[in-house]
């Protein structure tokens, strides 16, 4: 096991030298919401800890543009969501409350998994960079050399190199390296909506061993979700949007990152110049760097992808797929989906068009889904690949030009 | 009452915990601590009975893969397969809570504690009659030394891993308020 006595001690000590430094807070889960939502039922919904079936997964239930295809890739992951690929084709995928990171092969008819760590804080972040996996969790970052080759490698524990803030709230990881070989790393609000503390709601780049740590920027409530642009090379990301603020909104953001050192609002100023009801400042929105787009109210904007490939039309070349994981926050459901998103690349005239639904009942008044996709992939031959944190299942969407 | 410690009980299930892995059958194994009927008397031991269904499911499963860590439950899931769980949750789902409150209410500390509840907003998920639901677990008549456990572990970052929802929920709230919390929840129906 690689929790070790030392981590322990570490977080038991940042833990005391918190509580007594600090004025508390209100508690970050209800903090914000207002008296007409008192009686409220709303919560998270729950995910699943056990492998699903193949015939369980309603793959039939997809829809997809004429020409798309989707097939069932890997099942049997529970709560699997970010995926990296190695550089001999392995895939890695991070997962949340269940610990684990898995490691699916694909021998060309089928895939098999493996669990590559387990009893691990919330270890959403992988990424792949010269061989090596890395690993994130919420109080750890552990690297895997030479995996592909060796899979019983023991990993290098890099955590006291990267300084990891003590709270866990909206502290699990989505983490990437960018076109500069810089390992990106978010570190989101513990909160609903709060006043936060320098060490967090900001993204953060660091070398892949953890040293020349730069904050990005800043006034991120949560991303979970980024990708460069493949002409610019420039970050653009998703941001989840504050809860109890009622049904619609404040709508979850797609932003673009065009240097460093912009603001991007939390938690004053939210989505396109919403002024926080509850922390507030004067002109709260000022010198706030606005969203691309709106993806949704609640709608959890997830994994970002670029589309590169050739496999797929023309049109959709250097444009963004973006999954919606669904709200919970919102009487009626919202997202439950995978969107194309076109933009220029400095930003202007985004548009969302649907690409993949069903996962989500589309006549049903309530929350009636099977499935919540949450991250992207793009393989060598242009598929795209879309993790299914509910089903712990990955799906492959091909292309082939229908019959005249 | 030797027997009925918890030392006592829990060399009684380590007995139990050969020939139950043997019998692909553990109920007898869990009702060591947790009681015939799903309802705990021991300290510290939480009642299963009329949890939700998914929540029993879930901690099975983070037992076993031990992100939760328990010296107690580790040993007790070794090996439970997938299907074994689902069966082993469906059990307990099934049978009636019965409270283990043994001492009378302190008036002022169920007032207390309602009242908190109310304000941090604990129906929410765990639904206006603290019943849970889904992955949420049943507060109503849970044992009160083990809900005032549970509270303290999640505030101090000693229960992790699951979920950050309880220690954000839980974050500042004081050592009194936990026990008065304790108080109302343990002897509601």
């Amino acid at each position: 096991m690689i929790r070790t006595a030392v981590g322990l001690a570490v977080l038991v000590a940042f833990g005391t030298a918190h509580a007594q430094d600090k004025p508390k807070p209100p508690p970050a889960w209800h903090q914000g919401k207002p008296a007409a939502m008192a009686d409220s039922k709303l919560a998270p919904h729950a995910g699943r800890m056990t492998a699903t079936p193949t015939s369980e997964i309603p793959i039939d239930k997809l829809n997809l543009p004429k020409g798309f295809t989707v097939e069932i890739w890997a099942s049997g992951i529970p709560g699997g969501r970010a995926m990296a690929r190695g550089d001999k084709g392995k895939i890695y995928v991070g997962t949340r409350v269940i610990g684990r990171v898995y490691e699916v092969t694909d021998d060309g008819n089928r895939r098999t998994s493996r669990v590559v760590v387990d009893k691990l804080t919330q270890p959403a972040g992988v990424a792949f960079a010269n061989g090596s996996l890395y690993v994130m969790a919420i109080n750890k970052v552990l690297r895997f050399d030479g995996i592909e080759d060796n899979p019983n490698v023991q990993p290098v524990d890099l955590t006291d190199k990267f300084n990891l803030p003590p709270e866990q709230h909206h502290n699990w990881k989505y983490i990437a390296f960018g076109p500069d070989k810089k390992l990106y790393v978010p570190f989101g609000a513990p909160c609903n909506i709060c006043e936060v503390s320098p060490e967090y709601a900001q993204l953060r780049r660091y070398n892949p061993d953890g040293s020349g740590m730069e904050v990005l920027a800043r006034g991120i409530r949560n991303t979970v979700g980024f990708d460069w642009h493949p002409k610019t090379g420039e970050l653009w990301f998703t941001d989840h949007g504050r809860d109890w603020m009622g049904d619609e909104g404040p709508q979850d953001e797609l932003n673009r990152v065009a240097k460093p050192g912009l603001n991007f609002g939390f938690p004053y100023c939210h989505a396109q110049g919403v002024p926080d009801p509850d922390v507030k400042k004067a002109d709260a929105c000022k010198d706030v760097t606005r969203p691309v787009a709106l993806m949704g109210p609640h709608a959890a904007a997830m994994g970002v992808l670029f589309y590169t490939g050739t496999m797929f039309p023309a049109e959709y070349r250097d444009t963004m797929f973006i999954a919606r994981k669904g709200s919970w926050n919102r009487t009626k459901p919202f997202g439950f989906d995978v969107v194309n998103v076109r933009a220029s690349p400095d930003g202007k005239n985004a548009k969302v068009t649907p690409f993949m639904t069903g996962f989500q009942e589309a006549k049903a008044d309530g929350y009636k889904f099977w499935g919540r996709p949450a991250y992207l992939l793009q393989m060598p031959d242009g598929a795209l690949l879309v993790s299914d944190e509910q089903m712990g299942a990955i799906y492959r969407v091909s292309y082939a030009a229908p019959k005249k | 009452m030797g027997s009925k410690s918890r030392a006592g009980r829990w060399a009684l299930a380590t007995a139990l915990l050969v020939s139950a892995a043997a019998a692909q059958d553990r109920v007898p194994l869990c009702a060591a601590c947790h009681g015939a009927d799903g309802n705990s008397s021991i300290p510290g031991t939480p009642s299963l009975a009329a949890q939700p269904k998914l929540f029993l499911e879930t901690q099975l499963v983070l037992f076993r893969e031990e992100v939760r860590v328990s010296p107690q439950m580790q040993p007790a899931v070794r090996g439970l397969s997938d299907g074994e769980i689902r069966r082993l949750a469906e059990h307990y789902a099934r049978l009636p809570a019965r409270s283990a409150a043994n001492a009378p209410a302190d008036a002022a500390q169920v007032e207390r504690g309602m009242a908190l509840a109310q304000k941090l907003h604990c129906g929410s998920c765990h639904l206006p009659d603290y019943h849970g639901r889904e992955q949420i677990p049943r507060l109503a008549a849970q044992r009160e030394d083990y809900l005032v456990e549970s509270m303290l572990a999640y505030r101090d970052n000693r229960r992790t891993g699951a979920d950050t929802i309880m220690a954000a929920a839980l974050y500042g709230v004081s050592d009194a308020d936990i026990r008065a919390l304790a108080h109302y929840l343990a002897r509601l129906r």
